[in-house]
C-alpha cells in the first residue's frame, strides 16, 4: 500500500507531508511511521503539514497525536514569515561591482546589491536580490529585489531597460516610441504597486 | 609569426564571407602573404567569392584528418601574389572538425603566413567554437539594422569570455542617404551601444554584389566607394591611420575637390 505520510525538510525545518487519502488511513499511517521512528522525531519541532487540504478539526487531532504521544511540537509556522526572509542589505549591505559591459545574451545574478560600471545592452540581463545600479546605460532586462524585497531600486545613467523588475511587479517600456529620452539619470522603485521612474537629482 | 584574425557577425548575411575576401586580397595587394580559410563547414561560400571554386581539390577536413599536406589544401589566387584559400568542405558537417583541431590548425598556418583570416560561419554554435579557437583577433561585422547590433552584442560578449577581447568593428552596407533622413542608425549609435573600435564603414553599393557574383574582390575596384572603404580597412589592419571616408553621396565635386586640396 502507499504511503501517504512522509517527513520533508526544507530551509525552515521539518514538514510532515501528506498525500490525498482517507483521515483514518492518514492518522493511522502516521500513527506507524512515527512508531517505525521511535525517539528520533522526540523533542524536535516540526512546522507544518503540508500536502492534503485539512480541516481545522483534523488538523488538530494529528497535530495533538504529533505532539502529546511522541513529543514533537508543532509551530504553527505561517506564510508570513517567509516573505520576511528576503534580502534585507539595500541600505547597508553586501554589494558586487560588475567592471565590463552586460551584453546580450549576459546574465549576472547577484544575492545583494548589484552595480555595473558599464553598460547592460539589450538581451543581458542583471538580477540581483538587492539594488541595482548601472552605471551607464540600461538597455536590457533588470530585476531588483529579486527574492521579494519591494523596496528595492533600480538607478541608472541612462534607464532604457526592455523591462523592469522589483520584486514581484514587471514595467516594461511603453508600446509607442514618443517615450521622452531623459537626459540625466533616473531610479525606478515601486510606489503602490507601480512602478514609478524620477530622476533622482530633483533639481533637473 | 603570422596573426590570426577570425571574421564573425553571429546573424546571417551581413557580409562576413565578403569582407574575408576583401580584407585578405587587399593585405595580399599590399605585400603581406595571407591564407584565408572558409570555416563554414557544409555551407561554403568563400571560394566562390573568390572565383576559385573550380580548383578545389582537397578542403579543411582533408587536412585536419591528415589526408593531405597543409601545402596540397591551399589553394594559390594566380591574380593576388600571396592570397591562398583553405576551402571548407561541403559535404560535411560542423562537427567534422574540433576546436582543438581549428587551433592546430591556425598554429600551423601561422608559422607560414603574415596573416591567417577565418570567415566564420553564423550562429553561436561549434562552427563559431571552431572558427574562433585559433584566433589571435577578432573583427565582428554588423548591419545597420537592429537585429544584426544586437547579435553583433552577443556575439562580442562570447568572444570576451573565451579570451578574444577588444575585437574591432566594421560597420557594412550603410546608406548615408537614409542615416541622413533619420531612417537608418548611423555610426555613432552602434558605437555608443557596441562599445568597441571602428576599424571601418562600407558604404551600401552595387559594385559589391557585382563583383561578388564575377568573384573579383571588389577590393581591386578603384572607382568603387566600397573598393575604397576595403582598402582603408586593410591599410588599417596594418597599424596605418586612415580617416573614415566621407560616404556623403550628393556632395558635389567641387567641395569634394576643396577639401582634399584646403582640407576643409
Amino acid at each position: 500500500m502507499e504511503s501517504l505520510i512522509s517527513f520533508k525538510g526544507n530551509r525552515e525545518g521539518i514538514y510532515i507531508h501528506i498525500k490525498d487519502g482517507e483521515f483514518e488511513i492518514i492518522k493511522q499511517q502516521l500513527q506507524s511511521k512515527l512508531n517505525e521512528a521511535g525517539n528520533f522525531f522526540f523533542g524536535s519541532n516540526v512546522i507544518n503539514f503540508k500536502g492534503k487540504q485539512l480541516d481545522s478539526k483534523e488538523e488538530n487531532e494529528l497535530k495533538s497525536i504529533v505532539e502529546k504521544k511522541y513529543g514533537i511540537a508543532v509551530d504553527n509556522y505561517n506564510e508570513q514569515t517567509e516573505e520576511e526572509n528576503f534580502f534585507q542589505g539595500i541600505e547597508e549591505g553586501k554589494t558586487k561591482f560588475i567592471r565590463s559591459t552586460v551584453r546580450s545574451g549576459q546574465c549576472i545574478k547577484y544575492d545583494g546589491n548589484l552595480i555595473v560600471i558599464g553598460d547592460v545592452n539589450a538581451g543581458g540581463q542583471v538580477i540581483a536580490n538587492g539594488n541595482i545600479l548601472v552605471m551607464g546605460s540600461l538597455r536590457g532586462m533588470a530585476h531588483a529585489g529579486c527574492d521579494g524585497n519591494i523596496k528595492a531600486m533600480v538607478a541608472a545613467f541612462d534607464l532604457q531597460p526592455t523591462q523592469l523588475r522589483i520584486a514581484h511587479i514587471i514595467a516594461r517600456k511603453p508600446d509607442n516610441d514618443d517615450v521622452t529620452v531623459s537626459k540625466w539619470p533616473e531610479v525606478a522603485k515601486i510606489e503602490e504597486d507601480i512602478v514609478l521612474i524620477e530622476p533622482y537629482l530633483r533639481k533637473k | 609569426m603570422g596573426e590570426v584574425i577570425v571574421i564573425t557577425s553571429g546573424k546571417g548575411g551581413v557580409g562576413k564571407t565578403t569582407a574575408t575576401a576583401n580584407i585578405g586580397a587587399g593585405l595580399a595587394k599590399l605585400g603581406k602573404k595571407v591564407v584565408v580559410v572558409d570555416a563554414d563547414i557544409g555551407l561554403r561560400n568563400l571560394d566562390v567569392v573568390l572565383g576559385l571554386e573550380n580548383r578545389i581539390v582537397y578542403d579543411i577536413v582533408d587536412i585536419v584528418n591528415k589526408v593531405c599536406r597543409l601545402k596540397q589544401g591551399l589553394i594559390k589566387d594566380k591574380r593576388y601574389e600571396g592570397l591562398f584559400l583553405l576551402p571548407a568542405a561541403q559535404t560535411k558537417d560542423k562537427t567534422a572538425v574540433s576546436p582543438k583541431q581549428m587551433q592546430q590548425l591556425c598554429n600551423d598556418l601561422k608559422e607560414h603566413f603574415d596573416y591567417v583570416i577565418v570567415d566564420s560561419p553564423a550562429g553561436i554554435e561549434q562552427g563559431f567554437q571552431n572558427a574562433i579557437a585559433g584566433a589571435n583577433r577578432a573583427i565582428v561585422i554588423t548591419t545597420p539594422e537592429i537585429s544584426a547590433v544586437r547579435d553583433a552584442d552577443r556575439i562580442i560578449g562570447l568572444l570576451e569570455a573565451k579570451g578574444l577581447h577588444d575585437p574591432l568593428l566594421i560597420i557594412n552596407r550603410i546608406r548615408q542617404e537614409m542615416v541622413k533622413r533619420g531612417d537608418m542608425m548611423n555610426i555613432e549609435d552602434m558605437i555608443d551601444i557596441l562599445a568597441i573600435d571602428l576599424l571601418g564603414v562600407i558604404p551600401d553599393d552595387e559594385a559589391i554584389v557585382i563583383s561578388t557574383n564575377k568573384g573579383e574582390p571588389v577590393v581591386s575596384d578603384e572607382v568603387a566607394l566600397s573598393g575604397q572603404a576595403f582598402r582603408n580597412i586593410t591599410k588599417r589592419i596594418l597599424g596605418e591611420e586612415v580617416p573614415l571616408m566621407d560616404l556623403d553621396v550628393d556632395e558635389t565635386i567641387l567641395t569634394k575637390l576643396r577639401k582634399l586640396i584646403f582640407g576643409k
